[in-house]
């Protein structure tokens, strides 16, 4: 077969795999080699849907032993398979590199044989480009589960990022759409890398020139509209797994219809986007916005709001917190202003250490005054908050289709 | 009206700032040379000076610090018309205040300052993204842009530091220089063409001055670029958010 067509089958059946990012490692250049990581990450391209190209993403190879409902791949599929071999994957990926297309390699399989044997390939592939070709850029590679701990460790020390995709939130829900998987040969090799990771962290800081260990950290993937799963369940999945197993990401995948014929999965007409936005706003706030996840998500809400996004739908249930006072509160009040976002939270503390800000300066500096000014009170009088309004009536002012060049909550006056 | 002529180099605009607080006097523009100063204008011509400019420079250094050194020399890159007073007024602002100033947001020039360095940072990162190269039949990887600033000299560092065992070429189409980078001494030089050897339009070489392995890579990406998209997902309007039409040119998966 030639490698066109190879690539071809095997990046398209790679391309579910939402992980894209190239960000977090550090690794230099080293003389005589090619490649080095940036730490901010480089996307390098944007396909038709919108998504960044920031790493070769393909499969090894798409031969599969496993028989998951919501996998393109499955064994019982009839698609076209194919396979890489170590020289070939290693040439396009520099070959993509030394043209600027690319940040690194992506590397992902379906399994062949066995967990072992598959993760050896990997491995030898990750290998070959780091000792033979003197390849310095991103690696990330698909730790696969159920392989031994000692081929884990190698692919920790040539990969840059290392993930196990857990898929279906809900171990219950995982046995219905993959009887032959389990949770435990997911979450073994992801604490495996997670002691890994500090193991080295410790060394690094006796030793500066101990090698390298997963510097990018490690990720994993849920499926998001497969199961019956609610936010909160994916959520608090989420969680956990930042606070506990030191997570760098979590992707999550709306589930994009396939294998209809399987009645296991719901019959969707279009991937379910919206929701995934408000996963990925709600992982943010998480993140970046010292959000608890029982904040956004909770027994009384557990699922988001699908027509606000999850800090303004917070914000409305908690209008006791509001409004709050730009040129006093501290960051972490600022940053819970529907319309502020971490820079123009960090703006505003910096600029209001040299005089009281208005909302000119406020509007200036990014907040977006639309959504924020029911919430927040500066330096003049104010308009009317939440506080003084209902949160239904923000709610409605603030979902309403806005006619261009028209107040929304103008009343028109009516001459006759 | 006072107008302060300059010419158009960094230390010529250092040069004006030292000038307007020498001759303690405030002027209401600067201007690039052939810039049309207005009728009842009244002019001063502004002589750079290495040693003026030099003690504004360390002046700016010692109070404001890397970064402000880093912001205005971004401002200086934009060539935005206009940004001379900013850049005369952040420094008088940094001067009086006696220290950094670049977190008084809410202070009209600091903040324009900012906002455009910030541009030309942007700009400049989106070269990292969005540079091909292509190789040429003597083994140098060439590649043209155009970008809207003239961010040659915050990129270079980049790509001499990932690509330091390949000779290459980047060639800004719009102010018509490049830079080459070699290999074997390590070393970045400046240079233009005259009659260059590729499709300005394209920024695609000519069949002979290609490598004869070059077209199999780019069919390759292309066929890579075209998979990867999920077509029930397909946004166009996404992608060109992310990737505006105007790199479109020179990109090898999305030229015709």
């Amino acid at each position: 077969m030639e490698t066109t067509q190879k690539l071809e089958i095997l990046s398209a059946a790679a391309k579910y795999d939402v992980s894209c990012s190239s960000s977090g490692s550090t690794r230099s250049n080293m003389p005589g080699g090619i490649g080095n990581a940036a730490k901010s990450g480089i996307c390098h391209s944007f396909t038709e849907d919108g998504r960044c190209i920031s790493l070769l993403k393909v499969l090894y190879t798409n031969y599969c032993i496993y028989d998951c409902a919501y996998c393109v791949n499955r064994r019982t599929n009839d698609v076209p398979r194919a396979c890489f071999t170590v020289r070939e994957l290693a040439d396009i990926t520099i070959n993509f590199y030394r043209r600027n297309y690319i940040e690194g390699l992506f590397l992902s399989s379906g399994v062949v044989k066995n967990a072992d044997y598959t993760m050896e390939q990997l491995v030898g592939v990750a290998k070959t480009l780091r000792l033979t070709y003197k390849f310095n850029g991103y690696i990330h590679l698909k730790a696969i589960p159920g392989a031994s701990p000692e081929l884990i460790k190698e692919a920790g020390l040539h990969a840059d990022r290392l993930s196990v995709n857990i898929e279906i939130p809900s171990e219950s829900n995982l046995k219905v759409l993959a009887p032959e998987k389990d949770y435990r040969s997911v979450l073994s090799p992801m604490s495996l890398i997670k002691v890994g990771i500090e193991q080295n962290k410790e060394e690094r800081r006796h030793l500066r020139h101990a090698p390298l260990f997963t510097p990018a950290g490690q990720s994993t993937q849920l499926i998001i509209g497969a199961t019956p799963d609610t936010d909160k369940q994916i959520l608090s999945l989420a969680s956990n797994l930042y606070h506990q197993n030191g997570l760098k990401r979590v992707y999550y995948s709306g589930y994009n219809p396939t294998n209809l014929y399987d009645s296991r999965l719901p019959a969707l007409s279009a991937p379910p986007l919206r929701r995934e936005n408000r996963l990925y706003q709600s992982d943010w706030l998480m993140r970046f916005y010292e959000f608890r996840v029982d904040e956004i998500v909770n027994d009384e809400h557990p699922e988001l709001d699908l027509e606000i996004d999850p800090k303004l739908s917070y914000a409305l249930r908690n209008p006791h917190l509001f409004p709050v006072d730009v040129n006093k509160a501290d960051y972490h009040l600022l940053l819970r202003i529907p319309g502020i976002g971490v820079k123009s939270a960090k703006m505003i503390i910096a600029a209001r250490g040299f005089r009281r800000l208005n909302s000119e300066n406020l509007a200036k500096l990014g907040v977006v005054m639309k959504r924020a000014r029911y919430f927040l009170t500066c330096n003049e009088l104010t308009a009317a908050t939440v506080q003084d309004l209902k949160p239904e009536y923000v709610r409605a002012i603030l979902t309403s289709p806005v006619k261009k060049g028209r107040v929304p909550d103008a009343i028109q006056l009516n001459l006759w | 009206m006072l107008v302060y002529y300059y010419d158009g180099t960094f230390e010529g605009l250092l040069t004006s700032v030292f000038e307007a607080y020498e001759r303690k006097e405030q002027p209401e523009s600067i201007l690039p040379p052939h810039a049309s100063a207005g009728l009842f204008a009244h002019t001063h011509e502004v002589v750079t000076c290495a040693k003026k400019s030099e003690r504004v420079w360390n002046g700016v250094k010692k109070i404001g610090g890397v970064l402000t050194c880093e912001h205005l020399y971004y401002t200086f890159l934009s060539q935005e018309e206009g940004f001379e007073m900013h850049f005369l007024r952040y420094c008088q602002h940094l001067f009086t205040c006696n220290r950094p100033v670049m977190k008084d947001l809410a202070n009209a020039d600091v903040l324009k300052v900012f906002q455009l360095s910030r541009k030309v940072g942007r700009e400049a990162h989106r070269i990292l993204m969005f540079l091909r190269f292509e190789q040429a039949a003597d083994g140098t990887y060439f590649a043209p842009y155009a970008p809207k600033y003239d961010v040659i000299p915050l990129v270079t560092g980049h790509f001499r530091e990932r690509f330091a065992d390949q000779t290459w070429v980047v060639f800004d189409s719009v102010r018509n220089y490049g830079v080459m980078y070699d290999s074997k001494n390590d070393t970045v030089e400046k240079f233009t063409i005259n009659d260059p050897a590729f499709d300005v339009e394209t920024g695609k070489l000519q069949p002979d001055a290609e490598h004869p392995e070059e077209d199999n890579w780019q069919l390759l990406w292309r066929t890579y670029f075209k998979s990867m998209a999920i077509t029930e997902r397909k946004n166009l309007k996404l992608q060109r958010n992310f990737m505006p039409k105007r790199f479109w040119k020179y990109l090898t998966e999305k030229r015709i």
